[in-house]
């Protein structure tokens, strides 16, 4: 559900702002990881009535470096129901004097359409404006009417990495017939000060640090401080609701926006009825209408006036054979009704930073729609409906493991993704390599993946076999000069595994240094990527998804050479996986080499990312581990 | 015999039939290929392509260019779906405006063993009004599937008849049959440049037309003085030239590393106006040679005049250049000047947008910058020219056109003979140092006579990284020492864009984890704003686990981290340049300290090689002497742009000298 989130679009009414040296002024905490600093900001919000809502911005933004400039956040985002009375920016230079200003229709006015959408009826104004000099500072301010009121700009002080705040305030007030609720985020190092009187709410923030990105760190929404507003009245492109909480949510989206769309043709669901015929149990059916719905229909965005948020009418996808995440997955859900098979529409956050919705806050949120099929055991099969590729009931990484919203006639519900346990995403790599004299070396290997680790591969299915040549030579980059003798790829999507057969040789593998030859024994599988190091790590260490890696190597050693020494095995077990490599000699030529690699998800504190960095450490080092052979 | 010839002929006759290019003419064969005939990779193909441009005459308002475009693609898989959908920009300059009519467009499927057809319907067409030039029209295909054949058809009528659009002949997916129609009227004289691999010729054929025109009868000449009678109509006959592409299986073309611009390379032919030469109308020239290019650029008011205009600057170069005589210092001074006080906003273009509001508000585009730095030399008393260029991304010029460029750069002559090409809108080049955007073969240097000639963009002189490092490494493997690196040039150029900009303790933070987390102290940086010098960095390493240590020996690569691990050149095959942006040398002096108990036991050897006609070369020495060892390493790139035919050659060159750093030194327990 390409929902319009336009909403975190701060600007501004003016203000002469104070002629003195601006950047020196900023505290020196709020300069560091900074590239920009938001110095005044305030969003002034009055709900006229469940329809109407008028907002005053203003955002102050000092630039200190070239890669600030996207901060300034200068663009407004306007429809039919969105009407723009006043749009200014002031520019200062260093010294806090005015340069220059921009009125209204100097903004750049354009289609707001996006590279993966159709089209779309929204709008976009933005200052377009090139620096003379580093620090300089915009005051952008705008004051728009807006007659939907479904997306009430929630305070969010903070939007970015490498921004940090100076102050930032908001209000809202509100008729007295308008119930208006909040929900704090992410506020505890943070010194709010908050009024609330009737019809009225307002809140202030100071001084709040940058954050700089991390690796294995939480999701940036995950940190952000923010409060989210939203009133229990609100319209949506002229169709009202009133919702006090998600049971309320999933009751209006069903009957205003999804039930209407419901009109099969009466051909498409004999069609689809006499396909299921022969089928045994509820699953089965699913499978033949998923597999009906990936043959026929493809993802293309069209979002036009309340088409935003109310997927078309199923009638619509079956005569076009396409339609937008919410279209797709009410035609699905019209063809599984039509089989008997009860699923629901779901609302939810899209990507793999695995963002719930608020379980306990209903509002309008999400980026996406995907189809619920409760089972009984509670092990729920979604479905994701744009999608031509991934096997019935795999949804990646794309929408595990979060909170959603499902959507039933009775009212929504929170509910709980699947999620890719460790040791369901298990790589299996069995692998014969022959090592000669001259050092080269000759491999063949079958890796089998499952779970989230099939995810990273199932895509490699319709690559050309260029590309494929050139994915296998990167996937195995740290051999020089490899050539790919043979690719054989097999996608099981019944048993959801990805299977791959590659044979590959090398000249120069192994390092011969006079009598001796060195032999890295781990050819197929090496750990590349070690995290990065933080002079002071800031943010808590978070490990959204584990994995397993089994691999049984057979190795045939060059002939004219024996073993002089080789690596000890190795095991070692931690709260983050576990590593664990073993090398048997299964007769004077040929060794077995053994090594399973687990990471585990979990949430830590940033105490623990120095221990957790250190075991990549050793894994890339244990991965390295040779053996020398002594000529016989 | 002359029954069998007439059979072959029959024969062949058929096989064509077999192919019906009519609209909706879509075959059952056509739906049910499975696999493209020509490229068993291809995700879709053009089974065939038409493109029919010509001029109309309204008696309204004048010649509008036509262009009907018919398009039959097949669909193979699930891969080849983004070609049922489809984007055109339709342009736009006040109230005149492209437009579309006439557009049709079905979806063929096999279902059931019937070929069935889905329209698209008029509303599934979206039109978005972009910016204020550019209209967008998009549509998506209904009912597609693998197998699907889409087929569409419209016509742009515009009236900007000055620019025809690029016949465009080759694709990302394979073409099995092109045709293309250029009708151009006697008024209009257009030249044709080809680019690409391809060897096509169009048939040429020159036909009679007619047009109806209807013109304003002057005052003097109408006696009746009745608004109804102050037109003329009437007919002329003219003659026009068609020019007709007619070409069978395209192959595809995709993106390779290293190559600067794919559309060099892309099949395709584009029709430049040169003159127009309209009844009772003095002949009106756009360009015809490259003087005359030159020659019309430079007359025209945001070009030429500008050069010209010394008022606006007059008094800040009058007090910089105050107490200085030497035009070496001169051209110096000006330069650091506009680059300091003119930002360049990012938009390309060789005239300039408003040159005066540009100095005043300290922005402008590349015309607006470069044309200050001329005009400025220039009252300086320095024999200053501007250079047409065509950046990069704007492909190579290669026949005479106006089009052909899009960007302008400095040339500067000295009196004691020595030349320079200067941009100031990037901040930290140097002369004869431009921005890797301008690197593209030559440019055209104007001269104030309507002289041209042209200059190599290229630089003749290398980008060096010299880097040196005093090092020990310890029993467990661990490398502590001192790092150094001097950079000149393009080397020293990206370095400051990258390191000035930044938040200093993030860039070394990047810098640390660039070599997996290397910890890295009292980093030094000298010149990096005094652009006169080489950037200098330099800093106290540690880093662990360099070395293998297997019984009681030590095993290491003698360039630690530094050595090149991966083959940029990963295809078997090249047909493009390899584009390297300009030579450049890297050098790496290391002396290395064993730890105590330690001996050296063996070495690797030295070696050296080379690229064939000295493009390039490799030297690689290692010494040891007791407790010390002394690597020297060097690779050069002598030339900017390598042929293909050099492709087999440079890549076994990578192989060879990435193998050869990987070759360890082995040290032994005493």
């Amino acid at each position: 559900m390409r929902v319009k989130l336009f909403t975190s679009v701060l600007l501004v009414t003016l203000s002469v702002f104070s002629q003195k040296n601006i950047s020196l002024t900023i505290p020196n905490n709020l300069k560091e990881n900074a590239n920009a600093v938001v110095r005044e900001q305030s969003v002034d919000i009055t709900l006229r009535s469940s329809s109407e809502m008028h907002v005053i911005q203003k955002r102050v933004v000092t630039v200190l470096n070239k890669q600030g400039n996207d901060n300034v956040d200068a663009y407004l985002y306007y429809d039919d129901n969105k009407r723009i009375i006043s749009l200014e920016a002031l520019v200062f230079d260093a010294f806090g004097r005015q340069t220059k200003k921009i009125k209204k229709k100097d903004f750049k006015d354009v289609s707001a359409v996006d590279g993966g959408t159709l089209y779309s009826d929204s709008r976009l104004k933005y200052l377009e404006y090139t620096p003379i000099s580093y620090p300089y500072t915009i005051e952008v301010s705008c004051e728009y009417v807006d007659e939907n009121t479904a997306f009430i700009e929630s305070f969010y002080p903070l939007n970015d990495y490498y921004l940090s705040v100076e102050k930032s305030s908001y209000s809202i007030s509100y008729p007295s017939d308008i119930q208006v609720r909040t929900k704090e985020l992410n506020l505890n190092d943070i010194n709010l000060e908050k009024v609330e009187l009737d019809n009225y709410l307002s809140f202030k923030v100071k001084d709040i640090e940058a954050i700089k990105p991390e690796d294995f760190s939480p999701s940036l929404s995950a940190i952000l401080p923010r409060i989210l507003v939203a009133s229990n009245d609100f319209t949506l492109e002229g169709v009202s609701a009133h919702v006090e909480n998600w049971e309320d949510f999933g009751k209006w989206m069903y009957h205003d926006l999804i039930k209407d769309t419901q009109d099969l043709p009466q051909s498409t669901l004999e069609e689809i009825q006499s396909l299921v015929v022969e089928a045994k149990s509820d699953v089965e059916k699913a499978k033949i209408v998923y597999q009906y719905v990936q043959d026929k229909v493809r993802y293309i965005s069209v979002q036009v006036g309340i088409g935003g948020w109310k997927p078309f009418n199923v009638s619509k996808v079956d005569e076009l054979g396409y339609g937008d995440c919410k279209a797709l997955t009410n035609y699905t859900m019209a063809l599984l009704k039509a089989v008997g098979v009860d699923s629901y529409f779901t609302v939810l956050y899209a990507r793999s930073s695995q963002r719930s919705m608020e379980s306990d806050f209903a509002s309008m949120q999400g980026n996406h729609a995907i189809l619920n099929i409760p089972q009984e055991n509670g092990e729920d099969i979604w479905l994701e409906c744009t999608s031509q590729k991934l096997p019935f009931g795999f949804i990646g990484d794309f929408t595990d493991d979060r909170d959603v919203l499902v959507i039933t006639p009775d009212g929504g519900k929170i509910e709980h993704t699947t999620k890719y346990e460790v040791d369901e995403s298990l790589q299996t790599i069995k692998g014969l390599c022959n090592i000669s004299n001259e050092g080269s070396i000759e491999a063949k290997v079958t890796v089998v993946s499952r779970g989230i680790q099939y995810d990273d591969k199932y895509l490699l299915e319709t690559e050309t076999s260029r590309d494929l040549d050139t994915h296998y030579k990167k996937h195995w980059g740290y051999i020089n000069g490899l050539s790919i003798d043979n690719i054989e790829i097999n996608n099981d999507r019944n048993n959801i595994e990805f299977i791959e057969d590659i044979s590959f040789s090398a000249s120069n593998y192994s390092k011969i240094v006079g009598d001796r030859m060195l032999l890295t024994l781990n050819a197929l599988n090496r750990n590349r990527h070690i995290p990065d190091r933080y002079r002071s790590r800031k943010l808590p260490l978070h490990i959204k998804r584990g994995f397993k890696d089994v691999d049984t190597v057979e190795i045939k050693l060059p002939s004219d050479y024996k073993i002089e020494s080789q690596p000890e095995n190795v095991l070692i077990e931690n709260k983050y996986g576990s590593y664990k490599m073993e090398l048997n000699v299964k007769d004077e030529n040929t060794l077995i080499y053994n090594r399973e690699f687990t990471i585990a998800d979990g949430y830590f504190p940033k105490e623990d990312y120095k221990a957790f960095r250190d075991f990549y450490k050793e894994v890339s080092k244990q991965d390295n581990a040779k053996i020398a052979l002594i000529k016989k | 015999m002359r029954g069998l010839s007439f059979i072959c002929l029959f024969l062949f006759a058929l096989i064509c039939e077999g192919q019906n290019y009519k609209f909706g003419k879509v075959s059952k064969e056509e739906l049910e290929e499975k696999v493209c005939s020509i490229d068993s990779s291809a995700s879709a193909a053009y089974l065939f392509k038409k493109r029919h441009t010509y001029f109309s005459y309204h008696r309204s308002d004048g010649f509008k260019l036509h262009t009907e475009m018919h398009a039959r693609i097949k669909i193979y898989n699930q891969d080849g779906f983004d070609y049922a959908t489809k984007e055109m920009n339709l342009y736009k300059d006040g109230v005149l405006e492209d437009k579309m009519t006439e557009f049709k467009a079905y979806t063929f499927n096999v279902e059931n063993g019937k070929v069935i057809q889905n329209k698209l319907e008029k509303n599934e067409v979206y039109k978005s009004d972009v910016s204020k030039y550019l209209n967008e029209v998009k549509f998506t295909m209904p009912n597609i599937k693998s197998g699907s054949v889409v087929e569409y058809k419209y016509i742009i009528v515009s009236p900007f008849w000055s620019n025809v659009d690029e016949f465009i002949f080759q694709h990302s997916i394979p073409t099995k049959r092109v045709e293309a129609i250029f009708e151009v009227p006697e008024y209009f004289s257009f030249k044709p440049r080809t680019k690409g691999y391809l060897v096509f010729q169009p048939i040429q054929e020159e036909k009679r037309d007619k047009l109806f025109y209807k013109t304003e009868v002057p005052i003097t000449e109408n006696t009746k003085l009745d608004t109804k009678s102050l037109y003329r109509t009437g007919e002329i006959e003219y003659k026009k030239d068609i020019y007709t592409y007619d070409l069978e299986n395209i192959a595809a073309i995709n993106d390779e590393p290293y190559v600067n611009n794919i559309n060099n390379y892309r099949a395709s032919v584009k029709y430049e106006l040169s003159y127009t030469k309209f009844p009772h109308s003095a002949i009106e020239y756009f360009s015809t040679t490259w003087q005359d290019v030159v020659e019309r650029i430079y007359k025209s008011a945001s070009f030429g005049d500008e050069l010209k205009k010394t008022a606006y600057f007059k008094n800040d170069i009058d007090a910089l250049l105050a107490s200085v005589s030497d035009p070496v210092k001169k051209a110096a001074l000006i330069f650091n000047f506009v680059k300091s006080q003119v930002k360049w906003n990012g938009y390309y273009g060789f005239y300039s947008e408003d040159i005066k509001k540009a100095y005043k508000d300290h922005v402008g585009n590349s015309g607006d910058i470069n044309l200050m730095l001329t005009a400025m030399l220039r009252y300086a008393g320095l024999n200053a020219n501007p250079v047409l260029v065509s950046t990069r991304n704007h492909g190579v010029p290669l026949f005479p056109t106006r089009e052909g460029y899009n960007y302008v750069v400095t040339w500067v002559k000295l009196p004691d003979g020595s030349e320079a090409l200067l941009d100031a809108t990037e901040e930290y080049s140097i002369p004869n140092i431009l921005p890797l955007r301008v690197l593209n073969w030559q440019g055209r240097i104007a001269a104030e006579n309507g002289g041209s000639g042209l200059i190599d963009l290229y630089p003749r002189t290398k980008s060096k990284n010299l880097i040196s490092m005093m090092l020990k490494i310890d029993e467990e493997g661990t490398i502590h020492g001192n790092y150094r690196s001097t950079k000149t040039n393009h080397k020293a150029l990206a370095f400051r864009n990258e390191y000035i900009r930044a938040d200093k303790s993030d860039f070394l933070e990047r810098l640390e984890n660039t070599y997996d987390g290397i910890k890295i102290e009292n980093y030094v940086v000298k010149n990096d704003t005094d652009l006169s010098k080489p950037v200098t960095e330099s800093y106290k390493f540690l880093k662990e686990n360099q070395a293998d240590i297997i019984g009681d020996k030590m095993y290491f690569s003698p360039l630690f981290h530094f050595r090149t691990v991966e083959n940029p050149f990963k295809l078997e095959k090249r047909e493009f340049p390899v584009d390297f942006g300009y030579p450049s040398v890297s050098s790496y002096k290391i002396l290395i300290n064993i730890p105590e108990g330690y001996i050296i036991e063996s070495i690797p050897e030295s070696v050296s090689l080379a690229l064939p006609d000295s493009l390039g070369s490799f030297s690689y020495n290692v010494m040891g002497n007791g407790s010390t060892i002394q690597v020297a390493v060097e690779t050069q790139i002598n030339q900017s742009i390598l042929s293909p035919i050099y492709y087999e050659a440079l890549k076994e060159y990578f192989n060879t000298f990435i193998q050869k750093e990987a070759e360890q030194i082995v040290l032994s327990k005493v």
